[in-house]
């Protein structure tokens, strides 16, 4: 299991940021090529090889890739993670050789398909038929595989009757069906799946994920760049983590994710904007700070103890006289499971909350919301802040803003000392065996 | 294992390619035949009236101005039909091969293939187009009494040849032009004019040789159309031969035209994703 399958050898890729050439004229690009050739003794030459590697951008140029290597064994299952304009979807065109690497090699064995283009390369004007042909040899596959297995994709699209009218007239269900039916039969060797980039719906995408898992399970070699987190847990045996066009960290799933986190987010229980107008806001209300205090300590705090109560503050400042504001948390886990949602409005807290639903005057409030003792597991988990007019309307929005880990002092350990590895939460319940 | 990466060879390596992925090269060329010709009858029209209204809006013309564009011994409408012909397959494949990268950006930046097959579809689609129309050849002589050069017929297949490598060298150029700058598509077809009037299209060479001294001759034949077409008239209906200076010149100038298009193609293709 050991052959290589993808090889990246010191690969770089810049981009031009926009300049005035970008989408240029012929006769602009010559002028300024005159222009550049008669200005040429003034302006000495910059270097064009910068050696601080974390500097991205360098005269006009933006390096989306710097150095990459890495190396993926037949058969692996690799999940990319990182944030936006991290590099992931170019270190994939770049594989699938749509982009042209500036600097180094890329070896690929065996055929590449990803996904991502399902339907692209479908002609409104051409018949069904006519077009599997031809989005096959798009695609890669051989004319004589189409035909071999021509029956196998129209039974999949279940388009039989359509087969032989324009797909222009087909329905949008119709043709993404036959696109996926296409791309479903390519089989290639390595599969190479951008979550981001790819249309279609949740179904659609889920659809994908579970052809790739199938494809994974014949041993071949899979890419995936999501952002759903639980997938790339569930789905991968490695993980890369990318940060400004490089990769920083290549392991476990789980020990890749966990550092992606803590990085993206604060960890040291509070999140503060200061007033001033980078802080998100809306016309009505700005966000001044997050926080997390638990341990029964007042300091905000990134990790508390299992068996305390959480408090989540959320402090924001009513810009606009009398607007009323509801303050919601989402709670996720570190794989991008959705724990919980919650809000202050009455019939969803334990006691209600004074200022619901009531014209709020300008100036400063702190909402909070407890978490209670005993309910969450011990693992890191992740808080979002909404902030609108009414519960469900959203005009601030804080993805991910605040991380906090909670720590298993042992208190629910007195019987059982194996693992609590698995579960989202782990409540204390209330128990009761009686004799029937 | 297959390795690519920046290269700075002369790209010939995308010619092998091409040929590697013929397949697809032929799937592109069925789709643009199959949506022009979905009516068989009237594609087949279509690719023989244009010619045809070409060489008669042309033979009229000359007939309200009561000029003799022709050469003394041949008849005028084989001389404008061959050159209708030539001159079809040359414009038909700049234009749709300038557009192709562009109308086909949705594609190009989503999946691999390469590059060049796209140019080259529209190239194959106006070379058979080129050939449905060369059957008019048949009628037009027959009726007009024209002979046939027998002898030397066999050889417009690769005088054509040479014409569609011209074009093929022209067409990479112009492709990946259009590709990043959008202006050549605007100025094409306004060169192409030019094009229809600086090559011996609507008229024959013959006529020039009067009027222009040999120096300035084999610089007007030194143009790779000019010597095809010339060449194309002599072999089928028997028209003096172009000058052997002005063959090697436009022989080599096709030469020059064809290798650097793939170098600049390979170039280009580079940065495609990225600028188109």
């Amino acid at each position: 299991m050991s052959i290589e399958s993808i090889h990246l050898d010191n690969v770089c890729k810049r981009f031009r940021l926009g300049t005035a050439n970008e989408y240029g004229r012929l006769t602009e690009a010559i002028a300024s090529n005159a222009m550049k050739w008669l200005r040429r003794s003034s302006t000495p030459k910059p270097d064009s090889r910068n050696d601080s590697p974390t500097q991205q951008m360098e005269d006009g140029w933006f390096w989306a890739l710097r150095d990459i290597d890495l190396s993926i064994p037949t058969g692996e299952i690799v999940g990319i993670v990182g944030r936006n304009g991290a590099g992931k979807s170019t270190l994939l065109k770049i594989l699938s050789r749509i982009v042209t690497p500036t600097q180094g090699r890329v070896g690929v064995r065996g055929r590449v398909g990803s996904l991502l283009e399902v339907g692209t390369g479908f002609h409104p004007e051409l018949t069904g038929r006519e077009n599997v042909f031809l989005n096959g040899a798009l695609l890669g596959m051989p004319r004589a595989e189409i035909k071999r297995r021509f029956d196998e994709i129209v039974a999949f699209a279940e388009i039989d009757s359509f087969l032989d009218t324009p797909v222009k007239r087909y329905s949008s269900g119709m043709a993404v069906r036959l696109a996926f039916a296409v791309a479903a039969h390519l089989e290639p060797d390595v599969l190479i799946i951008d979550e981001v980039l790819s249309v279609g719906d949740q179904a659609f995408q889920r659809k994908c994920l579970g052809k790739a898992s199938q494809l994974g399970d014949q041993g071949r070699t899979i890419l995936i760049v999501s952002h759903n987190l639980s997938a790339v847990a569930n789905l991968c045996r490695r993980a890369v983590l990318m940060q400004n066009g490089k990769i920083v960290a290549d392991g476990t799933p789980e020990s890749i994710i966990e550092q992606y986190l803590s990085d993206s987010q604060s960890g040291g229980g509070q999140r503060s904007w200061g007033d001033n107008e980078s802080a998100p806001s809306s016309n009505e209300v700005r966000l001044q700070a997050v926080a997390v205090r638990g341990n029964g300590v007042d300091a905000p705090t990134g990790e508390v103890d299992i068996d305390h109560e959480i408090v989540v503050a959320v402090d924001y400042k009513v810009l606009s006289n009398n607007a009323k504001v509801s303050v919601q948390i989402q709670v996720k886990d570190e794989t991008g499971s959705y724990v919980f949602w919650s809000a202050n409005a009455p019939s969803m807290s334990l006691s209600p909350d004074p200022w619901f639903g009531k014209p709020h005057p300008c100036g400063m409030y702190r909402s909070e919301c407890r978490i209670p003792a005993n309910f969450l597991n011990d693992t890191r988990y992740f808080i979002s802040v909404l902030i609108g007019p009414e519960v469900g309307v959203t005009s601030v929005r804080q993805e991910s803003v605040l991380s906090f880990l909670v720590h298993d002092t042992g208190v629910m350990r007195q019987e059982y000392t194996g693992s609590w590895h698995g579960p989202v939460i782990r409540p204390r319940l209330d128990w009761k065996t009686k004799s029937l | 294992m297959q390795y690519y990466g920046p290269t700075d060879s002369f790209g010939f390596g995308q010619l092998r390619e091409v040929w590697k992925m013929r397949e697809l090269l032929y799937s592109f060329f069925l789709r643009d035949l199959l949506i022009r010709y979905r009516q068989v009858v009237v594609g087949v029209l279509w690719v023989l009236l244009q010619p045809m209204m070409g060489m008669l809006i042309f033979m009229g013309l000359f007939w309200v101005l009561g000029t003799n564009a022709g050469s003394s011994n041949v008849a005028y409408a084989p001389i404008i039909l061959t050159g209708m012909l030539c001159w079809q397959l040359v414009s038909s494949s700049f234009r749709d091969a300038t557009g192709s990268l562009v109308n086909y950006r949705h594609v190009v930046t989503k999946i691999y293939f390469p590059r060049l097959l796209l140019p080259l579809a529209s190239l194959l689609c106006a070379t058979f187009d080129f050939l449905i129309g060369s059957l008019l050849l048949i009628p037009v002589c027959w009726v007009t009494g024209t002979a046939v050069v027998w002898s030397t017929v066999w050889l417009a297949i690769p005088i054509a040849a040479w014409l569609i490598l011209f074009c093929a060298g022209c067409i990479a150029w112009l492709s990946s032009l259009n590709a990043h700058y959008r202006d050549v598509g605007y100025a094409l077809p306004f060169v192409m004019q030019l094009g229809m009037f600086i090559s011996p299209i609507v008229y024959d060479v013959e006529r020039l040789r009067h009027v222009l001294s040999e120096k300035w001759l084999w610089l007007y034949e030194a143009n790779p159309i000019a010597t095809c077409v010339g060449l194309f008239r002599w072999a089928i209906i028997g028209t003096p031969l172009p000058s052997t200076v002005g063959m090697a010149m436009a022989a080599a100038i096709t030469l020059l035209v064809f290798l650097s298009g793939l170098s600049w193609f390979q170039h280009a293709d580079q940065q495609l994703a990225d600028r188109i």
